[in-house]
């Protein structure tokens, strides 16, 4: 079940491959999103046989490959990467519904998305670091090619710095995965294993610090963070929606099981200076957006305070800060894949991103008044109105995350309050105000380019209205993770409590 | 019977939202053929349908004991967020008056916004308006309550910015959200504290955990202080006031409901969270020092207003500031009664200005007169509204106010002072606009204005007669004093502030040649007023300054030195390659060299530990 999930994209990348080279465009569009309309739909089958409330993996899969190297072909799925197994075939399908019709060279685009796609669940599924590893790697590839031949005027720069970056964040995470095995003295790279295994406090410290910059580089964390503006304001429409949407959620995955999990004694002792770099991951980001004039670049920076929380929620380990990651890799995905699928309808029609430029685009007859609509109700989800799936997700993370870092929690949520301040500049200047001539007689927008916002939004308010549905996946799995952690915690920080009731202490005393 | 319209009586906000969702295909243009009015029809249908409901609502529950009606939301971990709702007669009430006047409000509308072609979309959000404002009085827990206000946020920024295409709607739609916002975001500080502290977000447990908190000073005067601060921004009190003179740029009928019923909806999660505040002096004082210099900041600033709506919506602000002194002071019964006779009052004042907006578009009262004749019915609901708003007569103002001295009257004498400051101001106000507005000689703008359609007169009247039976209403609710313990001396001193007003605005001299002095102090003086106290000039100086200064010196810092020091990294690398490749010189003896060198190097690494021995000897 789970390897047809990753070779269902590859067995259409390689029919796209062999189509004759006649065939038009619009074909090869529907074959590729016939075959990531079957991969959504295995997920929606998967979703039906899923377990909610069993602990641990399941539909594993497992074949011997290399037992010299300790790589095994190893998969399964549990309440963490299921919701980001959906989210990714989600939004690659989206994705390839927002592609231009007249795309140049469409085989090899159609064909690398899926790849791209392969790679993706391939991360989320794999159990074996190694093959953990490979998939985290393969994804490179196609996206590289992705930004640097689809891309804008500055592809190959943008592309470049991505690979380096990226490759960077591989080496490092590989070293941390090899160190881990081999101090243990194991040599299995079987992620449950190595779960039970103990290494000595300093040497998890720093292989933990290995992954935290590897898979940091990846979320992106200030200061590893420039490759991501540069590669969504080059990156065509498709290519950020994947970006912003499944791409940055590999690294928080990433930190969560590998970080975490593997690390629960380091990553205690850290805790409190990862808090504290979440907190100037989203102040950074978040004031950095409001100075922007490209709408692209002030989505992307906002991607970068928005997954800071995450570092937060994850930083704090509760189980209600936990579920709050996963909620918000959910609700941050849904919510960037729809301003960036907004924001490239605009490009198209009206030739700029440039705020200063575009203003009066809610005009009801001659601007983008739908697009305006939906662009209103993104920024507001992105901003935390309750009802849409941004607020939840969000309340989760800072309720979750006060008891134990009462101060960073307070000061990122000052974040907040800062993405309506950007946001809220970004619509008054491009959506309202006197459509000026030059935009005077824009293209029609026909609703086919129109129903990616459209449901992406009824996606995010019903999501918000019912964040059961998202919950119900996740929480076992994220409170078993934990079901440890306060004791470990408590042994490394030498404290006589867990750090909940410490945490409250601390509040009623010292401010 | 009862106890179905009990467990329905969710489904009172949901009308509001319903009719919101079903406006959608022609606020959206799906539907042309028909024009927009079938979605205006339908969204007064859809609030007909909550009034009929709050109303049968408000009988089954009179004289009742208040029922709870939870639904679990969301439960996940040790955290269960419920939508809580309070079915007493008190917040049915409120929610009723919240429908009628919302119903009233549309009504006026219909005729109001007859020839603006984005209909449709005005009655959408006027719905999603009413809905959050009718959940909001219903709520029972800290949590709906708190996202309600925030819908209430977005749905002002909306409804501020829907003639979106003006540059002033723009600004002022932006500042609506954003000063909102901060009281929101501060709020939400205080909503996620709590929560973590008491476990529950309802406000009867909340309640009981207050009455047992031990909290440390600190941590109890910041709480309390993070809860008032969302009120403070929703009823427009100093320092989050600055949006509410702002956002009279948004049609009339959105102001009927933003100056009677929003802020209203503000004061009145104040008063839910009263029994929460205590766990803190703190807030009482904020709330009283807020309040007051409100209350009276605000009246001088609406008397020196030309544009009629903003002399009334500064009125807003102050009548909102004895509310929250009364919180502040913890006489909510004071608070509720000034809440209901200004949310009828003010409303009635707004339909009449908009009736005169409509027929005049103008809004610059010096441009105004003699329309009294003219326009008999908007004429008398103005004199009825003022008469409601200020102690004179018995109307709502005045027994609203009479409590109010009764309750300060041996506690705290200096608050009576500003009830009959505040209420002498705005006498004189309104005395002020009157006379500049309907007395006098006709202006151009003026001379040919006829009465209001009946789409809008006939709301109009009906508001007109129910403000006059507000005494009545009171009555009812046994919100009056009985006869032989009203205190003689307050009323003679509230009538008596009223008169003082009223006879200083008849006697004052208004005419052209007056409305700018020449001498530099007065003149200053008026500015000072005029331009609301150069708060807006003081924000940009100050927050907007230092915001946009961090956000340019981090998108520097971004852009030069960590994007800086990542390209340098890479120009450094291809340098250094490019200059290597030099060294390539091609001589055979030049590779051995390098060759021999590296070997040694690392033939010495590797043995080290050797060497290290042999090296111990000597040392």
């Amino acid at each position: 079940m789970l390897s047809a999930l990753i070779w269902i994209p590859v067995l259409g990348a390689l029919i796209i491959a062999v189509l004759p080279p006649t065939i038009e465009a619009s074909r090869i569009r529907q074959v590729a999103l016939m075959f990531g309309s079957i991969a959504l739909a295995l997920t929606i089958a998967l979703a039906t046989q899923f377990d909610a409330l069993s602990i641990g993996m399941q539909f594993q899969e497992n074949i011997p490959w290399l037992d010299s190297l300790g790589l095994t072909y190893r998969l399964g799925v549990d309440g963490l990467s299921f919701p980001l197994l959906a989210l990714s075939n989600f939004l690659t399908l989206v994705a390839i519904y927002c592609t231009d019709i007249t795309v140049q060279r469409p085989k090899f685009y159609y064909a690398l998305i899926l790849v791209l796609n392969m790679g993706v669940t391939g991360a989320f599924l794999a159990q074996n670091l190694l093959l953990f590893f490979l998939f985290y790697e393969l994804e490179l590839i196609p996206l590289y090619l992705l930004i640097g031949i689809w891309g804008g005027a500055k592809r190959g720069y943008a592309a470049t710095k991505f690979l380096i970056y990226t490759a960077f964040s591989g080496v490092l995470i590989l070293a941390a995965f090899l160190g881990l095995t081999w101090l243990g003295g194991s040599n299995s790279f079987e992620f449950d294993p190595l779960l039970s295994q103990t290494l000595p406090l300093t040497a998890q410290i720093v292989l933990l610090g290995a992954i935290l910059i590897g898979f940091g580089i990846k979320v992106p964390l200030f200061p590893l963070h420039t490759w991501l503006p540069d590669a969504h304001v080059e990156a065509s429409t498709p290519i950020s929606v994947l970006l912003a949407g499944v791409l940055l959620k590999l690294g928080t995955y990433g930190l969560i099981r590998f970080g975490l999990q593997l690390f629960p004694e380091a990553w205690a002792v850290l805790s409190p200076w990862l808090a504290t770099w979440a907190v100037v991951s989203v102040l950074f980001g978040a004031f950095t957006a409001i100075a922007q004039t490209d709408m692209k670049k002030m989505v992307a920076y906002s991607s970068i305070a928005h997954m800071g929380y995450i570092l937060l929620a994850a930083a704090a380990a509760t189980p209600l800060s936990l579920l709050g990651t996963v909620f918000q890799m959910v609700s941050h995905g849904l919510i960037s894949a729809m301003l960036f699928a907004l924001v490239g309808v605009v490009y198209k029609k009206t030739g700029t991103r440039d705020i200063t430029v575009l203003q009066g685009l809610l005009n009801p007859e001659r601007g983008l008044p739908i697009i305006g609509s939906l662009m209103v109700v993104g920024v507001m989800a992105s901003a935390g109105i309750p009802g849409m799936v941004g607020f939840i997700s969000e309340f989760l993370i800072f309720r979750g995350s006060f008891p134990v870092f009462p101060v960073q929690t307070l000061l990122s949520m000052v974040g907040t309050g800062l993405t309506a301040v950007y946001f809220l500049l970004l619509v008054n200047r491009t959506f309202f105000g006197r459509l000026p001539d030059q935009f005077a007689n824009l293209p029609q927008v026909p609703w086919s380019e129109r129903a990616p916002g459209f449901v992406l939004a009824v996606l995010i308010v019903i999501l918000g209205l019912q964040p059961g549905w998202v919950v119900r996946w996740t929480e076992t799995t994220t409170t078993a993770m934990l079901t440890d952690f306060p004791t470990i915690a408590a042994k490394v920080l030498k404290s006589p409590s867990p750090p909940k009731i410490l945490a409250n202490e601390q509040l009623v005393i010292h401010n | 019977m009862q106890q179905f319209l009990i467990d329905t009586s969710w489904w009172v906000p949901c009308y509001g939202f319903l009719g919101a969702i079903l406006s959608l295909p022609w606020a959206t243009g799906l539907i042309r053929r028909t024009g927009p009015r079938p979605a205006a029809y339908l969204n007064i249908f859809t609030t007909l349908l909550a009034c009929v409901h709050g109303w049968a609502l408000f009988n089954a529950t009179w004289g009742q004991e208040s029922h709870e009606l939870i639904i679990h939301w969301l439960k996940a971990a040790d955290l269960d967020l419920s939508i809580a709702l309070d079915i007493s007669s008190a917040s049915v009430g409120a929610m009723e008056v919240t429908t009628g006047l919302s119903l009233l409000a549309q009504l006026f509308a219909l005729g109001y916004m007859e020839k603006d072609w984005a209909l449709a979309r005005f009655f959408a959000l006027m719905g999603f308006f009413e809905a959050a404002m009718s959940g909001l009085a219903l709520s029972n827990s800290l949590f709906l309550t708190y996202a309600l206000l925030e819908i209430l946020t977005l749905s002002t920024y909306l409804l501020v910015g829907f003639w979106y295409a003006q540059p002033l709607v723009v600004t002022a739609a932006r500042d609506a959200f954003l000063t909102k916002r901060v009281g929101d975001v501060l709020l939400l500080m205080g909503v996620v504290t709590l929560s973590t502290l008491s476990g529950s977000l309802n406000f009867p447990d909340l309640y009981d955990w207050a009455e047992t908190a031990e909290l440390s000073p600190t941590v109890a005067g910041l709480l309390s202080l993070a809860l008032i601060a969302g009120p403070i921004g929703k009823c427009a009190q100093f320092p989050l006031h600055l949006w509410l003179d702002e956002a009279m740029e948004g049609p009339n009928p959105a102001s009927i409901l933003r100056n009677s019923v929003v802020v209203g909806c503000g004061a009145y999660v104040l008063i839910k969270l009263q029994p929460i505040l205590m766990v803190s002096p703190v807030a009482s004082t904020a709330l009283v020092a807020l309040g007051s210099m409100t209350a009276i900041g605000a009246s001088l600033v609406a008397i020196a207003q030309i544009d009629i709506k903003r002399a009334l919506a500064h009125s807003t602000s102050a009548y909102l500031g004895l509310v929250f002194v009364a919180v502040g002071m913890n006489w909510t019964g004071f608070a509720l009664a000034l809440l209901f006779a200004h949310a009828i009052a003010k409303a009635l004042l707004f339909m009449s200005t908009g009736s005169i907006i409509a027929t005049t578009s103008c809004q610059d009262i010096t441009e105004m007169g003699g329309l009294w004749s003219r326009m008999p019915a908007t004429t008398s609901a103005f004199l009825v509204g003022s008469a409601g708003l200020v102690g004179l007569l018995p109307l709502g103002g005045f027994w609203a106010f009479q409590q109010g001295v009764d309750d300060f009257w041996y506690g705290q004498p200096w608050l009576v002072a500003v009830i009959l400051i505040v209420n002498a101001l705005t006498a004189f106000n309104l005395t002020r606009i009157y006379r500049l507005v309907f007395l006098g000689e006709p202006m151009p703008k003026t001379r040919r204005a006829p009465e209001v359609p009946w789409t809008m007169a006939v709301p109009m009247v009906t508001l007109t007669i129910f403000t006059l039976t507000v005494p009545l209403i009171m009555q009812t609710l046994s919100a009056l004093p009985s006869w032989q313990y009203l205190n003689w001396q307050g009323s003679l001193m509230i009538i008596g502030s009223g008169l003082t007003g009223l006879i200083a605005g008849s006697i004052a001299t208004f005419n052209h040649n007056w409305s700018r002095p020449i001498q530099a102090p007065l003149r200053l003086m008026q500015d000072f007023l005029a331009y609301d106290l150069y708060v807006d000039r003081f924000y940009r100086v100050t927050v907007v300054f230092v915001v946009s200064t961090i956000s340019r010196f981090s998108a520097w810092f971004d852009r030069y030195i960590v994007d800086g020091f990542v390209n340098f990294v890479g120009l450094a690398s291809i340098f250094s390659g490019e200059s290597l490749k030099y060294s390539v010189s091609g001589q055979s003896q030049a590779y051995m060299l390098t060759i021999l060198v590296g070997v040694g190097l690392l033939g010495m690494v590797l043995t080290w530990s050797m060497w290290e021995s042999a090296l111990g000897v000597f040392f």
